[in-house]
């Protein structure tokens, strides 16, 4: 039967996703690192994704069918993000898909789904580029840090920043923040010192800190993933540096930085995309808590929901514009991400059309929040 | 200047700990010829089980150190036994193949077993500094810095003034007349791989609780590892300790003064400089060169 | 017989499109055919100077981000002011260049290298690599570092008059990644038939007995340096063009490894070694995805790796070849010619 529909497939591809349709499940591709460098992160957001599918399977699924993850691993490799993609469109015949963790994976993905004009929700990755090279069938739910520039602009003067150094990770990440954040900074009159680097894999921050701990800057911005965060705060613990650190990027964990880097993690301050520790002021309480509580039940540990949070929302939002488009065909599917909006764990999901006009994509602006640790507890400040 | 006495201790402690990771690779290379890519995930192993005893199981920290560095020579014994004896004799691409393809192995089964979440090990010294005027360090810093400088100079010993370690001597200058000579070189050989992967445990058990324990953390290492034997020149103890400090050296000057951003490309310029220069690297005694 | 098979092997890999449909494994085939030319690069180096290179993914990466950059243009300021602006070229263009910058880089590299010998030259060429990396992931303004760069154009086939063709399909590609496979191909088994080739398996074999009698090694070494990191750079011009997307991930130490171990397990020194050698391990991962989970599919490639080498340590090719009690001329005892 597989190799008859292989030997078919050219002739009839668009018949065969009609066939598809009238299957059994409706299948959701997820392209996630789940080993090398990023496994931990993709780990985490495919544990989430599979919340959000049993919860909508156990409520009787979408347009009567149940929803069948297809997860692959993209091995945190470009080239295997790119194959991934190919298999999950051409061999499972997904119409739409979920990933793919990191921008470089997620750009690598991107020409794939102009190939196939499959629709792709992104759910981590920050890099600019991704909603400005205008490739129609990319919707991100998560920030790119211009979305976070713009959220942390009334809380410079409530923090008191006049002269800022930033801190780091040398990928787009890192680099699209510091530029995006200078952008932010310099319309304020706020000065910007100096913007260090670290190497992705690096685990001594000592030299970079014995600059910062040097320069007369008040605050130092950090962005970083969980791992590099704890080491940066320890670090600057031991060298006694003095200034308030602010973090920015959503993947902090604070739990995870409040267990390993203990008091070292006090008075540091965080944005976040995510508030599991106080659900009653998540804009979605029913669902923050529903989602905490499966999250618990599974066994996983508490720290990884702030990562996880994304996967869940991802795979809601799809299933979303699955049941608006009225059937599982990726056509359908594009055109109705337009329209779905969703009541998200981090605020409503709805798109905004970014990039060039006439190919735009998708971008959803979710809440950012700026919280502290104090005394080893998350804090949320209110404004 | 206070940044500048900030940088140079910072140099100081690091230092001390690359000096480890590097002596254990450069007896493997310059006794048995082998390319130990598994280096870093010895390294990692160390980590994982100083963990394991004293987070996990709840044992006191400065004793599972001791318990990781004894199962990491136990560990070294066994791939060399089951891995390397085998391939005695095959060129050293072969064997470095061996040791790549145990690299991916142990990698993959760290991930498989701890989950790729980074794990921290809680130690007596907690987060308590030492300043000392305008330097501050963590006092685990300190100790590790001691610890390293304790087992480069026990190593020393072992090679300088130990029946063991001068048999280990003999085979490097030249193995068939050691073997002549009545040493025995397969005895010698697993001893070596032994003592390095040891060494290897013991540098991760001693830097896991510094930094935090992941299965990607060997990768680094290694590749630090290799500038530093490069730069001290293969199976010298000395030479390697002084790589050690020298690549220290290059990466807080060139992260303080020149770019962060090229903070790790500072200690892979030295080596090609120097290999341009001396190229046996900067203390080896003999290797034929071309 | 023997000048059949590579024929057979052409004729047999040309009909894969014909009946291989599924555009998952296609994709597989391409980058496994990409690889598998990275790989044959490594060979000349590897297998028949004994020249372990470990940095081998730089030149392959060189290859990419020269090929995208000049048919994408950039605009730098270099020291002291200067601006250099460059138009996009046609990506045949960026293709030459790739295979040209990526030698003289071969050249500049073996020169500084091949004054060292076996763990030292492994160790320089990593450090080499490393450089480079850093480079591209810091060098902004040229390579956009980390941000990627991406809308590569594709490659484009045709002639001035007659209309172009963008070859985005699959089938395309393989076939373009299979003729220059072919020339490649053809270009090294020249190579190593040839009197510069027995020179290089005299030093593999016995280096001091080669210099005493009169091969200039060096030279030698370098010629081979060149023509492979030139094959390298067109494997890369090709990844970066099928991609359209690069990054300073192109330059992984994991893709040294994938083509040492093509290499090896293949047999290196045999024409044939890389081709068997990347079929198999090109192809492992696609088929453990089907069954194994994600950590296991590595332990597994690992642990088959340790398996053939301990196995078959020549290699899977010259195993065949014993069993079939074929010798190749150029496998055989390496023949001594003085340099005339």
């Amino acid at each position: 039967m597989k190799s008859y529909t292989r030997l078919v497939l050219p002739v009839v591809f668009a018949a065969g996703f009609a066939a598809q349709a009238s299957a059994q499940t409706i299948k959701i591709g997820v392209n996630e690192p789940l080993t090398g460098a990023f496994a931990a992160s993709g780990t985490y957001v495919v544990n989430g994704a599979k919340i959000a599918a049993d919860e909508i399977n156990a409520k009787g699924g979408v347009l009567g069918k149940k929803l069948e993850l297809v997860i692959e691993d993209n091995k945190s490799n470009p080239t295997e993000a790119a194959a991934v993609a190919e298999k999950l469109i051409s061999g499972d015949k997904v119409p739409v898909m979920m990933g793919a963790w990191g921008s470089s994976l997620t750009l690598a993905v991107m020409p794939k789904l102009m190939e196939y004009k499959v629709p792709m929700v992104v759910e981590t990755s920050s890099s600019g580029k991704i909603t400005t090279t205008g490739n129609p069938y990319i919707f991100r739910i998560s920030p790119p840090s211009s979305i976070e520039e713009a959220a942390f602009k009334p809380m410079i003067s409530k923090l008191g920043i006049k002269k800022v150094d930033f801190l780091v990770i040398n990928n787009d990440w890192g680099r699209g923040t510091a530029d995006d954040f200078t952008k932010l900074f310099k319309a304020e009159g706020v000065q910007v010192r100096s913007v260090e680097m670290m190497d992705q894999s690096s685990q001594d921050m000592n030299a970079q800190l014995s600059k910062i701990r040097a320069s007369d800057a008040d605050t130092l911005i950090v962005t970083a993933a969980v791992e590099q965060l704890t080491l940066v705060l320890k670090q600057a613990n031991a060298l006694g540096l003095k200034k308030q650190i602010v973090t920015t990027g959503g993947s902090q964990n604070p739990d995870q930085l409040i267990d390993q880097a203990g008091t070292a993690a006090n008075n540091s301050m965080h944005l976040t995309t995510f508030l599991p520790w106080l659900p009653d002021e998540t804009p979605n309480p029913e669902a923050t808590k529903f989602f905490l509580g499966e999250w618990k039940k599974r066994g996983f540990n508490f720290a990884g929901s702030t990562e996880s949070f994304r996967g869940y929302d991802g795979i809601r939002t799809i299933a979303a514009a699955i049941e608006k488009a009225g059937k599982a065909e990726p056509a359908a599917i594009t055109e109705a991400l337009w329209q779905t909006e969703i009541k998200g764990l981090n605020g409503p999901i709805k798109f905004e059309k970014w990039g060039p006009s006439g190919k735009e994509s998708g971008q959803s602006r979710p809440n950012v929040y700026l919280i502290k640790i104090v005394d080893g507890k998350v804090t949320h400040p209110k404004s | 200047m206070n940044e500048f006495l900030q940088h140079i201790v910072n140099m100081l402690i690091l230092g001390g700990t690359y000096a480890l990771l590097g002596i254990g690779l450069t007896l493997i290379f310059g006794i048995m010829r082998v390319v130990n890519f598994a280096h870093g995930e010895l390294y990692t192993f160390g980590a994982y089980f100083v963990y394991l005893v004293s987070t996990v199981i709840g044992v006191n920290f400065f004793l599972s150190l001791i318990i990781a560095v004894a199962f990491g020579c136990i560990l070294g014994a066994a791939i060399e036994f089951f891995l390397l004896r085998p391939m005695r004799g095959a060129d050293i691409d072969t064997t470095m193949l061996v040791m790549i393809g145990a690299m991916i192995v142990m990698q993959n089964t760290e991930q498989f077993v701890w989950g790729g979440v980074a794990k921290s090990v809680l130690t007596p010294f907690g987060e308590s500094t030492l300043a000392l005027g305008p330097v501050s360090v963590s006092w685990l810093r300190v100790f590790v810095f001691f610890s390293a400088l304790a087992l480069i100079a026990g190593s020393y010993l072992l090679i300088n003034r130990t029946k063991i370690g001068k048999a280990m001597r003999a085979t490097f200058q030249d193995r068939d007349t050691a073997s002549l000579m009545g040493v025995n070189i397969q005895v010698i050989y697993m001893a070596t791989f032994a003592i390095g992967s040891s060494l290897a445990a013991a540098a991760g058990a001693l830097l896991g609780p510094v930094y935090v324990i992941s299965p990607h953390m060997g990768d680094i290492a290694s590749l630090k590892a290799f500038a530093i034997v490069i730069l001290g020149g293969l199976g010298s103890i000395g030479g390697a300790t002084i790589g050690g400090f020298i690549l220290a050296f290059a990466e807080e000057v060139g992260a303080g003064y020149i770019s962060s951003g090229y903070r790790d490309a500072m200690g892979f310029l030295i080596i090609i400089l120097v290999l341009m220069f001396k190229p046996t690297g900067l203390f080896a005694r003999s290797e034929r060169i071309g | 017989m023997r000048r059949l098979l590579p024929l057979l092997a052409v004729l047999a890999f040309a009909s894969i499109p014909l009946w291989l449909k599924d555009p998952y494994l296609l994709n597989a085939c391409v980058t496994t055919g990409i690889f598998i030319i990275a790989a044959m690069s490594l060979n000349l180096l590897l297998g028949y100077t004994g020249q372990l290179s470990l940095g081998h993914v730089a030149f392959f990466g060189i290859g990419a981000y020269v090929s995208a950059l000049t048919s994408l243009g950039f605009d730098i300021e270099l020291f002291g002011g200067i601006r250099v602006v460059h138009e996009p070229w046609p990506v045949w263009i960026g293709f030459v260049l790739a295979v040209i910058i990526a030698g003289i880089c071969g050249y500049l590299v073996g020169k500084l290298s091949f004054r060292v010998r076996g763990a030292y030259f492994v160790i320089v060429t990593i450090s080499f690599a490393e450089v480079v990396r850093l480079v591209a992931l810091n060098w902004v303004e040229l390579t956009q570092g980390p941000l990627a760069l991406t809308s590569i154009p594709p490659f484009t086939l045709g002639l001035p008059g007659l209309g172009y063709l963008d070859l985005y399909g699959k089938a395309a590609n393989f076939y373009l990644v299979l003729a220059i496979g072919v020339v490649c191909y053809v270009i090294i088994s020249r190579l190593t038939r040839s009197r510069v080739g027995r020179a290089m398996v005299a030093l593999k074999e016995n280096e001091s007995l080669a210099v005493s009698v009169g091969i200039d090694v060096t030279r030698y070494l370098i010629l081979a340096a060149v023509t492979s990191a030139a094959i390298a750079g067109a494997a890369g011009s090709l990844y970066a063009h099928y991609l359209r997307i690069i990054d300073p991930d192109v330059f992984m130490f994991l893709y040294t490894v994938t083509m040492v171990i093509m290499v090896i397990t293949g047999g290196k020194g045999t024409l044939a070694g890389p081709i068997v050698g990347g079929l198999i391990f090109g192809f492992i991962p696609v088929v453990a995805r089907s069954f194994a989970s994600p950590e296991s599919q590595w332990i597994l490639y690992g642990a088959l790796m340790i398996l053939i080498v301990f196995v078959l340590p020549q290699g899977i090719v010259p195993a065949i070849e014993r069993w079939f009690g074929v010798v190749d001329e150029n496998e055989g005892r390496a023949k001594l010619e003085p340099a005339k």
